[in-house]
């Protein structure tokens, strides 16, 4: 773009306006990114999964991603809002110039924001990748999720006949779950594991995750499924392996 | 004047006997004869419709009840309006006279012409105006009562039920509302004028979109007595067909509103197209034609789809068909595809042309010429385009169709492209312009700021692994009320200020307009800020009650919420007050360049003495300079 800022007198970066937006913008870009990112970091909490730590930091790259562009917008914005303006019942003078077009800008707009549609397409495609393929894993264990209003039954098929109220997971293990619902759509939503799938009546679908951290985690159903929806949720134990096991064996199953 | 229809029993008695059909009917006509055949329909239904018993096949009379009453009120209601008037003479070779014509136009009616089956463009705006303010007032006690409810954790003081039927009904009624809030009041009003027309291209098809918004209004307004709409405004199905008979009120609802979107479309559509004065060619035609026409021409593929969608509901729920049942070889997922071949491209039907109402004012008020008018066109067409290929991004998680995820999440990602396109255009108008600051100026910083946090949120949520976390939970709901009220109704209010002196003769209370502008933005900002706190901590959306970790932020919101309500009251304050006794408003008074501008006020009933000729578009300010 250099060529096109040496024909005009002044030069374009030594105008006053544009110096003003520029440091506006490196200001605007840093505390949109910070303050955003830490805004996440915040309130999303520690992730018990590696699909929900990638997911935020897919969140944390998308951020800093566009805070160049939104505060790009920004600086702009405040530079013509800090100038000059004018109140009252009729219209201030024209403006003093009538430019109706840059192609050049145009046209570097629509890259950068190409260039940025395809970085989030390509990445996106990639993670995806990964979390479709865990579903096939053929040493994880599987578990049947059955939704009904308003409640959740898990059938650890694995394991024998076991079918408890409760969901336990063994850390480190693999698991996929097959998800169905006896009336209507619900949604499987292991909060802090990233995870949800949606239970709809007659079809199975499926979802996989590793939880990677001992704790007790957040199930929640987040399809609208009737009265009692808002209190669809259930507690998910994360626990050792031979604690695992144990629980499973109070439950009739085998280990 | 003979004719096949009864007088109806409600007809005002002050008529003077010799007074011909189409003098006689009004509204009030309409919802005595619609409220009359309603109620007949339902006895008869009542007493003749067979018995719910052990044997019979099937068991939905109270839905047939329900919905012969409610098609009866529809019915009775466009009869009772005098909208079947005009095909009638015509079929028994008798066409309106031009007499007739003129009296169906208003002319020379005072403030009765609102209240009848009107052809004026004017009217039908006006009346577009107040019924889109009656349907936010509607959906924003609906809000208060809402955010009221999820104040505190245990606040709880809804039952369920009616928690879940107040949600339903405000999505449909606030989506209605900002369907219609921009072509509605100013597509109707002033884009005729502002493309140099006397009318619309279908006048009495402009008259007949507004009153089946109408009739369209009551039976969705029954469902708060017959067991409220309790699915959201989505009535996903099954549990659609699991809902009172509140959802057969959406159904009809749905229905009749989608016969008027069409309407209106085809309409708008026609006459932008083929009415536009002579030299107005499509370089010169105002950026907020391109926004109305791209919103009224997305709705003709989307509503005829939300309309089938509903007809197959209403079929399942009345009749035992299978559509959406599984048992009987039919598919919830059917369902959702029909819904959001609809609902996506709607939400561009609603935001298009509040951008573009913004557009248009964003030269008037930087004294300078709008930058870029082919890159904003370029925008609004890729936005149109792209927006009906991409409703499954709503069904990411639904399981539908794992392999179709890539494919959407691209699609969907690319509408970044053109949405970057308007920002740009807008910022580059701004840069270097000299502001004149009123509070449409201030909404286009308003909307620049709501419309990028709505976008961005956007880009996250359409990434596949990010959605499947944040998918159903709070920050979806605050990401679309970021784009629909932050950016769409900003540019509503916007427009409602820069043209209520065109559309009233008065102007808008600047003091009033400053202080709810305010109040409304910092409140609507606290609101979702909040909203998107507990989105991202892992609230569900449409919960009545929630997790204690969630307090804090619900109570950000519930805060923001009474201060956009505050905002709100004083706009409408605004608008009665300065309707009433505003101060006059001169022919024009933003000192613009478009030629809704160049008609006196009020404006005369066929707008231009003589037809404007154009040379050049609307966008001449600034200084010219080598």
């Amino acid at each position: 773009m250099s060529d096109l800022e040496t024909q005009k007198r002044p030069p374009v970066w030594k105008r006053k306006d544009v110096q003003q937006t520029g440091i506006l913008w490196v200001i605007f870009t840093l505390i949109i990114g910070y303050v955003v990112s830490e805004f996440q970091v915040r309130t999303i909490g520690a992730p018990a999964s590696s699909v929900m730590a990638t997911t935020i930091q897919m969140m944390h790259v998308f951020t800093w991603a566009a805070a160049p562009i939104a505060g790009l917008v920004a600086a702009m914005a405040a530079t013509t809002l800090l100038s000059k303006h004018h109140y009252g019942d009729t219209p201030p003078e024209d403006a003093d110039h009538e430019i109706r077009n840059s192609p050049r800008i145009a046209a570097a707009w629509i890259v950068v924001s190409a260039l940025m549609c395809l970085f989030a397409v390509v990445w996106g495609m990639i993670v995806l990748q990964q979390d479709s393929e865990s579903i096939l894993d053929s040493k994880a264990m599987n578990i049947n999720v059955v939704g009904q209003q308003w409640a959740w039954n898990f059938d650890y098929i694995d394991n024998g006949t076991v079918r408890s109220e409760d969901l336990y997971l063994p850390v480190d293990k693999p698991v996929v779950f097959h998800v169905t619902s006896k009336d209507v759509v619900h949604s499987f939503w292991i909060v802090q594991m990233g995870i949800k799938i949606d239970a709809n009546p007659g079809y199975v679908t499926e979802t996989a995750v590793t939880p990677n951290k001992i704790g007790i985690y957040d199930l929640r159903c987040a399809e609208l499924c009737g009265l009692l929806h808002a209190y669809m949720q259930k507690k998910v134990h994360v626990v050792s392996q031979t604690d695992y096991d144990s629980w499973i064996q109070n439950q009739g199953g085998q280990a | 004047m003979t004719t096949m229809m009864e007088r109806p029993a409600a007809a005002p008695g002050s008529a003077a006997p010799k007074k011909a059909l189409i003098e006689r009917l009004n509204l009030f006509t309409a919802l005595g004869l619609g409220v009359a055949s309603a109620v007949v329909v339902w006895y008869l239904a009542k007493t003749f419709l067979p018995q719910n018993t052990e044997e019979s096949v099937i068991k939905t009379r109270e839905d047939q009840v329900v919905l012969l009453a409610m098609i009866a009120w529809f019915i009775g209601f466009m009869i009772g309006i005098g909208a079947f008037i005009g095909p009638f003479r015509w079929v028994l070779g008798r066409d309106l006279s031009h007499d007739e014509n003129m009296f169906y136009a208003g002319k020379d009616q005072g403030i009765k012409r609102y209240f009848r089956y009107t052809t004026d463009h004017k009217v039908v705006g006006i009346q577009y105006l107040v019924v889109t303010i009656i349907i936010f007032f509607v959906g924003g006690v609906l809000a208060m009562l809402i955010r009221t409810n999820l104040g505190y954790a245990e606040g709880g003081w809804l039952h369920p039920q009616a928690y879940n039927a107040i949600v339903g009904i405000h999505g449909i009624v606030m989506i209605v509302g900002t369907i219609v809030m921009i072509t509605g009041p100013f597509g109707n009003f002033i884009m005729p004028i502002m493309i140099g027309a006397r009318d619309m291209a279908f006048p009495r098809l402009n008259a007949l979109s507004f009153w089946l918004v109408v009739a369209a209004i009551p039976p969705m307004l029954s469902a708060f007595w017959l067991g409220g709409i309790t699915t959201g405004w989505s009535a996903y199905n099954p549990l659609a067909s699991q809902a009172p008979p509140g959802m057969d009120g959406y159904i009809m609802f749905i229905c009749i509103f989608a016969i008027s979107t069409m309407v209106a479309g085809a309409n708008i559509t026609t006459t932008a197209v083929r009415m536009r004065a002579k030299g107005m060619t499509w370089n010169r035609t105002p950026i907020f034609i391109y926004g109305v026409v791209a919103s009224v021409a997305l709705a003709l593929p989307a509503f005829p789809v939300f309309f089938l969608s509903q007809i197959m509901s209403a079929l399942d729920r009345s009749l035992s068909s299978t559509f959406y049942d599984v048992r009987g070889g039919g598919s919830g997922w059917l369902y959702e595809n029909l819904f959001w071949l609809m609902g996506h491209p709607e939400v561009y039907v609603i935001l298009i042309p509040a951008v573009a109402a913004l557009m248009e004012m964003a030269p008037v008020f930087t004294r300078r010429p709008l930058f870029s008018f082919n890159l904003a066109i370029m925008g609004i067409a890729g936005i149109s385009g792209l927006s009906v290929l991409v409703w499954a991004h709503h069904m990411y998680v639904a399981g539908w169709a794992p392999l179709l995820n890539g494919p959407f999440m691209l699609t969907t990602e690319l509408i970044s492209i053109p949405t970057g396109m308007l920002f740009l255009v807008l910022i580059g108008t701004l840069w270097r312009g000299r502001l004149w600051m009123t509070m449409p100026t201030a909404s286009i910083y308003a909307l620049l700021w709501n419309f990028m946090i709505g976008g961005i949120t956007g880009i996250y949520l359409s990434d596949v692994p990010i959605d499947a976390f944040l998918h159903g939970s709070m920050f979806v709901t605050a990401h679309f009320h970021y784009t629909l009220m932050g950016a769409g109704l900003t540019g509503a209010l916007a427009s409602l200020v820069y043209w209520f002196p065109k559309m009233t003769g008065r102007m808008f209370d600047k003091t009033l307009s400053w202080v709810s502008f305010c109040l409304v933005q910092i409140g609507f900002n606290v609101t979702f800020i909040g909203m998107f706190l507990v989105g991202l901590a892992g609230q569900p959306r449409r919960v009545e009650a929630y997790a204690e970790v969630f307090s804090r932020g619900n109570l950000i919101t519930t805060m923001g919420a009474y201060t956009i309500m505050a905002g709100m009251l004083v706009l409408l304050h605004g608008v009665i007050s300065s309707w009433r006794s505003g101060a006059k408003a001169p022919m024009n008074p933003w000192f613009a360049k478009t030629l809704e501008w160049t008609v006196p006020n009020p404006v005369p009933l066929e707008n231009f003495e003589v037809l404007p000729v154009v040379t050049s578009d609307a966008y001449g300010y600034g200084k010219a300079k080598s």
